[in-house]
């Protein structure tokens, strides 16, 4: 024995507690086997990012750290207070305080090592980079982690069973991912969900996490963030330990008011937050297409091109000017997909309509070839169409593809890697043309 | 076990007019007790009685609303730690994790407390080392409420309270723990009970506190309350061929007579005198004696004659109520 009973039993406690974890199968699934079916999801959604995953890693690590905290937590404290396991405690010559700690304490590595097999998978199944930022991503992380405990804590001493923990914990989770910016990306929701958003702490742990894996700074300049989750997660934390309940039973009467407490620091962040102009909408990220350089553009070449009358990457002469060329570029013309707002796409769409004629050998795939470059040629200023038809052929798994375009007649579906290698012979083609690299 | 608990002429808990409400309910009402060092003192009452609450208020569990309680010449409000290291307990309403092992329960518990029991120690004298890495969800019950007694024991206390600790069990685990807890005694620990098991109060307590809604009926050892009952000795007699009416009209002694499937059942002042004029008749009528009982009263007939009410029908009003 120690010198010290009580830190050597809070030791022992905190110790048995990771022990007990990890031999509930329950808490194994919850803890590690649905953050990797999240990241399975994201990744399905985001492989084709260059690099993959990596912009998500933000809103996965939260996802984790949420669940860890609002249902782990004080589901564990809840079915031990039922089964009268803090009643037990009670009686220990320590105070209470200390075993919630050290329980919390607990939930930190539990939480960081379903973390860290995160990131070890996204690497190894999606070759998702490693934090950029280690060191600032521990320090945001804690941040996180801490502000979320304080949320479960208090969730845990206002449930009063662990059904209760569940439909408190989903209040605080599903407003979090589908409109606080934490599962859906703030760029995609509508304005108010965004300044919503900023009434929520997840969305603050994604800005803190989220360039510790690819910003350039880490969480530097993110005072105003961290500081967000301090607060919020001071409010919880203390609203929760005064309401902690070590047996079941009634909660005290002034439960109201400490659940005010703690909502009210989500307001004041939130406010702060508006007031100072940091709820300003975030528009979609720019597509990549709009950095691509002259210098880039120059240094692509157009050796080893297949032959326009060949197989692959049929392109028919300019001179085409057939009946049913007219009637096809009357219908391309009006194809909504290559009319989007967004230029990079449009021409991403019009030269994978051109790959998708030719992968699947349809009788008009040259004209088709040669319809979809004058479409391009007219439709944009030529600086923007060189640098959309640079960005497919040097980022050939950016942005979206069409596979499938009944309404024009081409009926089958070529798979999507083919149509993006087509693709790119096809913008080469293009670029060859308008740069005048590739006489006609 | 080499512990071995001092005692000392001191109560071991000192209770003064202890009330604790909640609502609009009075659990207990200015109960008042000593527990002598060394004794096993009972808390004899039926469900609801306010013993679980008189237990929770002495382990500091809950707060009083009136009333001071000592331990070891401690008041609890102002030495609530230091009673807490003299104390083991093991509660009714209170498990452990599922997955946790006795040997683990026995090494987390002790490791709050300075000089604790070795858990193998206990394993062996509990008879749990069989179980000791068996998760807490596989033992029995008798199991369970072993290793409750065992990590009561953990940090060497020199008072157990134990609510209700023989409940629910079979009667044999029931025997086994009431061997054990008279083991404590046997090593100097002052024990302090509570049960509704008359027999179980009678069996192994030295004092016994009779409680019913949240008062404090009487404090005496079993078998001064028993002597204090004012009830009739029951003597109950089978006969082959059976004793008529008329003879047992005719016997002296009896308060009252009823005939029964199992013979006569006599109430008497005077047993001795009463089954000496039984056996003097049988002899003349050539009866033979099949059977012959002798009831003493019991703490039931004294909870009833304290209270007015019987044992069972007031588990039953406060089951209706």
């Amino acid at each position: 024995m120690t010198a010290h009973p009580a830190l050597n039993g809070w030791i022992r406690h905190f110790l048995l507690t990771i022990h007990l974890n990890f031999s509930n199968s329950q808490a194994i699934v919850y803890g590690y086997l649905v953050p990797i079916i999240f990241l399975l999801a994201f990744g399905s959604v985001f492989r084709a990012d260059s690099p993959p995953l990596l912009a998500q890693m933000g809103q996965i690590v939260t996802i984790t750290i949420l669940g860890g905290a609002c249902f782990g937590l004080p589901t564990a404290l809840v079915a031990e207070r039922e089964q009268g396991i803090w009643r037990r405690y009670r009686l220990l010559p320590v105070p209470i305080p200390w075993l919630v700690f050290s329980a919390m304490l607990a939930r930190v590595l539990i939480v960081a090592s379903s973390i860290l097999v995160q990131i070890a998978l996204a690497r190894a199944i999606f070759g998702t980079p490693f934090p950029s930022h280690p060191g600032a991503a521990m320090v945001a992380f804690l941040f996180v982690t801490a502000a979320f405990l304080g949320i479960g804590l208090l969730i845990a001493a206002l449930a009063d069973s662990v059904p209760a923990v569940q439909a408190l914990g989903q209040c605080i989770f599903l407003p979090m991912i589908m409109i606080g910016g934490v599962g859906v990306p703030l760029a995609v929701l509508p304005a108010w969900a965004q300044r919503f958003a900023g009434f929520m702490p997840g969305r603050y742990a994604v800005e803190v996490l989220q360039p510790c894996f690819n910003g350039p700074h880490g969480i530097h300049g993110a005072g105003f963030r961290l500081g967000a989750l301090a607060v919020i997660g001071m409010a919880a934390g203390v609203s929760g330990t005064k309401l902690f309940r070590w047996e079941a039973g009634r909660r005290k009467g002034s439960a109201r008011w400490w659940v005010a407490a703690a909502l009210t620091s989500w307001v004041t962040v939130g406010a702060i937050a508006w007031a100072t102009g940091r709820l300003r909408p975030v528009s979609p990220e720019a597509a990549a297409w709009t950095s691509i350089t002259e210098t880039q553009i120059a240094e692509i070449g157009f050796d080893n091109l297949p032959a326009d009358d060949g197989i692959a990457a049929a392109l028919a002469p300019p001179t085409l000017d057939s009946a049913r060329s007219m009637e096809f570029a009357r219908k391309l013309a009006a194809w909504p997909q290559g009319k989007l707002d967004e230029a990079g796409q449009s021409v991403r769409n019009l030269v994978s309509l051109a790959a998708v004629a030719d992968l699947c050998t349809d009788p008009r795939e040259s004209e088709i070839g040669r319809l979809v470059f004058r479409q391009i040629s007219s439709r944009f200023e030529p600086a923007v169409a060189r640098r959309a038809l640079a960005w497919i052929i040097l980022n050939p798994e950016d942005g979206q593809v069409v596979t499938k375009v009944p309404e024009l007649g081409l009926f089958r579906h070529p798979p999507e890697r083919l149509v993006r290698q087509r693709s790119v012979i096809y913008a080469e083609k293009y670029l060859g043309r308008l740069a005048g690299k590739i006489p006609e | 076990m080499d512990d071995k608990a001092s005692r000392s002429s001191a109560a071991a808990v000192s209770v003064a007019g202890l009330s604790k409400r909640y609502g609009v309910t009075e659990a207990v009402s200015g109960v008042s007790f000593e527990v002598g060092a060394g004794q096993i003192f009972g808390l004899l009452g039926p469900n609801g009685a306010g013993k679980t609450t008189t237990l929770e208020c002495i382990l500091g569990l809950r707060q009083p609303d009136s009333g001071s309680i000592q331990v070891d010449g401690s008041d609890l409000r102002t030495h609530a730690t230091r009673a807490k290291l003299l104390v083991g307990a093991q509660l009714q309403s209170a498990t452990l994790q599922d997955k946790i092992t006795p040997r683990q329960a026995l090494e987390l518990f002790g490791s709050f407390y300075p000089q604790p029991f070795a858990g193998d120690e206990l394993l062996e004298r509990f008879d749990l080392e069989d179980k000791a890495d068996a998760p807490f969800a596989a033992l029995s019950g008798g199991q369970r409420q072993r290793l409750f007694l065992a990590l009561a024991l953990i940090n060497r206390p020199t008072l157990l309270v134990l609510d209700e600790p023989t409940a629910g069990l079979d009667p044999q685990a029931r025997r086994t723990l009431r061997a054990l807890i008279g083991d404590m005694r046997t090593e100097g620990r002052t024990v302090l009970l509570s049960t509704h098991d008359l027999e179980e109060a009678a069996q192994l307590c030295d004092q016994v506190a009779i409680m019913d809604r949240g008062r404090m009926i009487a404090i005496a050892p079993p078998s001064e309350l028993i002597a204090r009952a004012k009830s009739p000795t029951r003597v109950i007699v089978r006969t082959a061929p059976p004793l008529t009416s008329t003879m047992v009209d005719s016997l002296p002694h009896v308060l009252g007579a009823v005939c029964a499937d199992c013979g006569w059942i006599l109430d008497t002042p005077a047993p001795n005198r009463l089954l000496a004029e039984l056996v003097r008749r049988a002899d003349q009528v050539g009866a033979e004696l099949i059977d012959v009982q002798l009831r003493r009263p019991s703490l039931e007939d004294v909870f009833i004659e304290l209270t007015g009410h019987s044992w069972s029908g007031e588990r039953e009003r406060r089951r209706a109520s």
